[in-house]
């Protein structure tokens, strides 16, 4: 399987690149690690008109902290990421999603912008094409059928992505830039829902910040991830949680969200209610759980059945937040 | 030029500087095994998932199927090949032969470079931590057990080594 033949420029400012995909119109492959998008141009799922690579661009690496917020390079490699100190101290969920990305080959050349802005997945859409071709177009690639669900009337695909669930949860917001104008936008308006097409971001913008705003007040959050083996795949189902606590050690703010259980991460507004101004010990983790549950979609497929991972979604909400509570007594008393 | 077209780039692989023109479009595995004939290098699932591909860059394990090769100017690339000094075998390359690590040997190259990589970095790991830096290496026969025996048995090798030059050095000094 190789790479089909196509035009490639390697810009060297950001200007140059932005130029470039304002050019483009849309047809541009956006290459940063390459880890998601060459195997996507491999297996023709993009026939992009040629590709940018970002390679040229050092300065969107890295991680500094600012008074008020720690501030990521879209650009920064996951490993970077995941082996950073300052994340693990104040962002424990966004770090433990880190050191599960993948496996650590692929951390040290992914990035967490594309890690990000991966696409939806599916087993019958991210195949050769011989095989697509054999099954026939499902609704993602243009068709009017659905191969993941019999007789299901749009696209199932899942984001299976592990950073934006964490990053939600804490709150991050992203910078996206092109020709002329830029905006800052919370990471979740960044999800359309849709599995067809599940990212709100213009063909010409480019990701080239994550921001986490750090708050005043004692907080903890945690990851949980469900997968087959310890490495490589994708999330089966995952959730992450974060929190704050009030002086009086009560729950101020709280967020919790459900990944790989539908085309975007879940931010589940009802579960985090009932954390909302309880004392650590007076909440019903169960309860939590069910309703974040609530807005989860499985769907079967050739590794787990749909009502498993609807149990663990719960599960994982569970142990995420008892994590977090546990983490935030720790900090509150500490 | 058009921007499809070949390009000159020069690669470092293994301590030589090789000149080569290349399409942007090939990947630092085809071009390892087909215009360097460094067939040492695996290629397997070609989308990243299996590991067989793995290479060295500046030091570290990456994917040789999902990087352009053309993308690889000024980087320190280390295939298998390069491993061997003067005909003796690296001490994981040892290892791996004397405690049976190797069965079809399809995952060996990516599997030792990926355990080389980490004995630079972490001299002597933990059982949990070996497992966890070969994590994305797939191999098929070993179950992995006499794997991680074998880097087990490198670090002690390699760590045996390192003093013996430190006491060498020492005795020079005196």
């Amino acid at each position: 399987m190789s790479l089909p033949r196509f035009q490639y420029f390697g810009p060297k400012t950001l200007r140059e690149t932005l130029s470039l995909m304002q050019k483009q119109g849309g047809g541009a492959a956006i290459v940063a690690g390459g880890t998601e998008v060459m195997g996507r141009l491999k297996h023709g799922l993009i026939q992009p008109s040629c590709v940018v690579s970002l390679k040229g661009l050092r300065a969107l690496s890295g991680i500094t902290q600012k008074k008020k917020e720690i501030v990521i390079g879209a650009g920064t490699s996951v490993a970077e990421l995941a082996e950073s100190a300052l994340v693990a101290r104040l962002f424990r969920a966004v770090s433990q999603a880190a050191n599960v990305v993948a496996a650590p080959p692929i951390r040290n050349v992914a990035t967490v912008g594309g890690n990000i802005l991966q696409n939806t997945r599916c087993l019958y859409y991210n195949q050769s094409a011989i095989v697509r071709k054999g099954l026939g177009p499902c609704y993602k690639l243009g068709g009017q059928v659905c191969h993941a669900v019999k007789g299901g009337t749009r696209c199932f695909s899942v984001y299976q992505g592990d950073l934006a669930s964490a990053l939600i949860a804490c709150g991050a917001k992203v910078c996206l830039k092109q020709a002329g104008s830029s905006r800052t936008v919370p990471l979740e308006a960044l999800f359309t829902g849709n599995g067809k097409a599940p990212l709100a971001i213009e063909s010409a913008e480019l990701m080239t910040e994550i921001l986490i705003p750090v708050p005043k007040e004692p907080q903890a959050s945690a990851y949980q991830k469900l997968r087959m083996r310890k490495a490589i795949d994708y999330a089966l189902a995952s959730a992450a949680v974060a929190l704050t606590a009030t002086r009086k050690g009560t729950i101020g703010w709280a967020r919790v969200v459900v990944g790989a259980a539908g085309p975007l991460p879940i931010v589940a507004d009802e579960a985090a209610k009932l954390l909302v101004g309880k004392a650590p010990g007076d909440i019903d983790a169960g309860e939590v759980a069910a309703v974040a549950t609530r807005g989860a979609e499985t769907v079967d497929n050739v590794l787990l059945s749909a009502s498993y991972r609807r149990k663990m979604v719960a599960i994982y909400v569970r142990r995420a937040l008892q994590q977090a509570l546990s983490d935030l007594t720790t900090v509150h008393h500490g | 030029m058009a921007n499809t077209d070949k390009r000159n780039v020069t690669l470092r692989v293994n301590g030589e500087e090789y000149e080569l023109l290349i399409y942007p479009h090939r990947t630092l595995a085809e071009v390892l095994r087909e215009e360097l004939h460094l067939t040492g290098t695996k290629q397997s699932c070609n989308e990243g998932a299996c590991g067989t591909c793995t290479v060295l860059l500046d030091g570290l394990p990456a994917r040789s199927c999902l990087l352009l090769a053309m993308e690889m100017e000024g980087r320190e690339i280390t295939t298998i090949e390069g491993l061997a000094r003067e005909g003796a075998l690296h001490p994981v390359q040892q290892a791996f032969v004397e405690h049976y690590a190797i069965q079809c040997g399809f995952c060996s190259p990516g599997m030792i470079l990926t355990a080389k990589a980490l004995l630079v970095k972490n001299p002597n790991p933990s059982e949990e931590e070996i497992r966890d830096a070969i994590s994305g290496n797939i191999c098929r026969c070993t179950g992995y057990t006499k794997i991680v025996e074998a880097i087990q048995a490198a670090s002690q090798a390699m760590r045996a080594m390192q003093a013996m030059r430190a006491m060498r050095a020492m005795n020079n000094k005196s």
